[in-house]
């Protein structure tokens, strides 16, 4: 007699992986293994079915994550792994960015750079004088104008229009771009009172926030939506990336040689010590 | 079978066995060739149907050895065609592919090639003309194989 399998795992699919953790904490070593952060994800409402899709593994390993994952939630029978559905092209081997993915991929370096100099910045944060506070100020209209304005209104505004804005990958990234803004507004009352502590604390946070939110972005959520997007709509967000740089004009430059000057101060004041 | 040896883009192979053993699909093929002419000697790269559009620049091989050419790459697109192995008069395509870019103001342009290695001045040719316009467009690069498997797929 053949053993007949079950196929409870459908029921799974369509739950949210927070849930799915909560039930059974293993599952998260599990996802672990592959890469798959989600138990220290904010927001964790993405379904499972979703999860397995976005993080585009290959069939093996798709396979394999799914028995590991079955074997925690019915640890004593056999039941059937089900195949995802995708939309999306099969992985073949590590694609290049399509050119517009490829300019915000771009930007974030400069994103990078000034995160990479955070830690100094807030070493010398002074409130006191008209210098230290201008410095603060730049430092936090560079977020404001070049992460915020240039950068995430493009994603915002432009790129995430073309996919279902709420699928919760997006919502994730619209959440952190919020607790930026959050960040700032807050960062500019202390500045107004002179509070350094509480600058230095929403700089070292919003230097997390980014930190996972750009890794997410180029590793992750580009290159999904790059699998998603068709020709036509590669060349209409090119077209309407390049009509907003023609917008900025030279902002982003200006922001270029204010990191540029940032980390040439802080070298130098490293080599001093 | 490879008595031919030389220049693999005209070395006779055989592949009989292969293409017959996958099933047919049922029911016709609808074309999705929405314009004429399509040879890149005969086309005006400013006709209406290439303003604003996503373009194929495709290796006249590709359409016989792509199965798949009309559904899922030809939809939606208009085309030119051109063999850069035994064409003349090149220099004419790249003038006509840079006012694609320039006139006709194309979304995107997909330039599908075929293995073989002299099939690369295709996309030489879109590159050149791509260098002297003056506006830029997302540029992909698809390789076909000779039995219409997809070998290579990269922006430019
Ligand atoms: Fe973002
Ligand atoms: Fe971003």
């Amino acid at each position: 007699m053949t053993q007949q399998l079950e196929l409870p795992m459908q029921e799974y699919l369509n739950k949210n992986i927070k849930e799915i953790i909560g039930e059974f904490p293993p599952v998260a070593d599990v996802l672990n293994g592959y890469d798959i952060g989600c138990v220290t994800c904010g927001l964790g409402t993405c379904l499972f079915k979703d999860i397995v899709g976005i993080h585009d593994l290959d069939p093996g390993e798709e396979a394999a994550l799914l028995a590991g994952i079955a074997r925690v939630i019915y640890p004593d029978r056999a039941v059937a792994i089900p195949k995802i559905e995708r939309k999306s092209k099969p992985k073949s081997g590590e694609v290049s960015y399509s050119p517009p993915m490829k300019k915000l991929v771009d930007e974030h370096r400069l994103i990078k750079r000034w995160v990479a100099v955070i830690p100094r910045f807030i070493e010398g944060l002074d409130v006191t004088t008209e210098a230290g506070r201008r410095l603060i100020r730049q430092g936090i209209d560079f977020i404001q104008s070049y992460a915020d304005k240039f950068h995430h209104a493009k994603e915002e505004a432009i790129l995430f229009k073309c996919f279902d804005e709420d699928l919760d990958i997006i919502r994730t990234m619209c959440a952190d771009h919020e607790n930026a803004r959050g960040r700032v507004r807050e960062m500019l009352a202390a500045l107004a009172r002179q509070d350094r502590e509480t600058i230095a604390g929403n700089l070292e946070a919003y230097r997390e926030l980014l930190t996972e939110h750009v890794k997410k972005e180029d590793e992750i959520l580009y290159r999904w939506m790059d699998r998603n997007l068709s020709m036509k709509q590669v060349g209409e967000l090119f077209a309407k990336f390049h009509e907003k740089d023609i917008e900025f004009g030279d902002t982003p430059q200006k922001y270029q040689e204010f990191i540029t000057r940032l980390e040439n101060k802080f070298n130098t004041e490293e080599k001093r010590k | 079978m490879n008595e031919f040896q030389g220049c693999p883009g005209s070395r006779t192979q055989d592949f009989r066995a292969t293409a017959t053993e996958e099933e047919a699909t049922t029911g016709k093929v609808k074309s999705q060739l929405t314009q004429w002419p399509i040879q890149m000697h005969l086309i005006s790269p400013t006709a209406p149907y290439y303003q604003g559009a996503d373009v194929l620049l495709t290796a006249d091989c590709v359409g016989y050895a792509l199965g798949g050419f009309h559904p899922e790459y030809l939809k939606g697109k208009a085309i030119g065609i051109a063999c850069p192995k035994l064409d003349e008069g090149q220099e004419e395509y790249v003038e006509k592919i840079k006012s694609w870019l320039d006139d006709a103001r194309i979304n995107t342009l997909t330039v599908l090639i075929m293995q073989v290695p002299c099939c690369r001045g295709l996309l030489a040719l879109a590159q050149e003309a791509a260098q002297k316009a003056g506006r830029k467009v997302p540029i992909k690069a698809i390789v076909v194989g000779l039995q219409g498997e997809i070998l290579a797929e990269e922006w430019v």
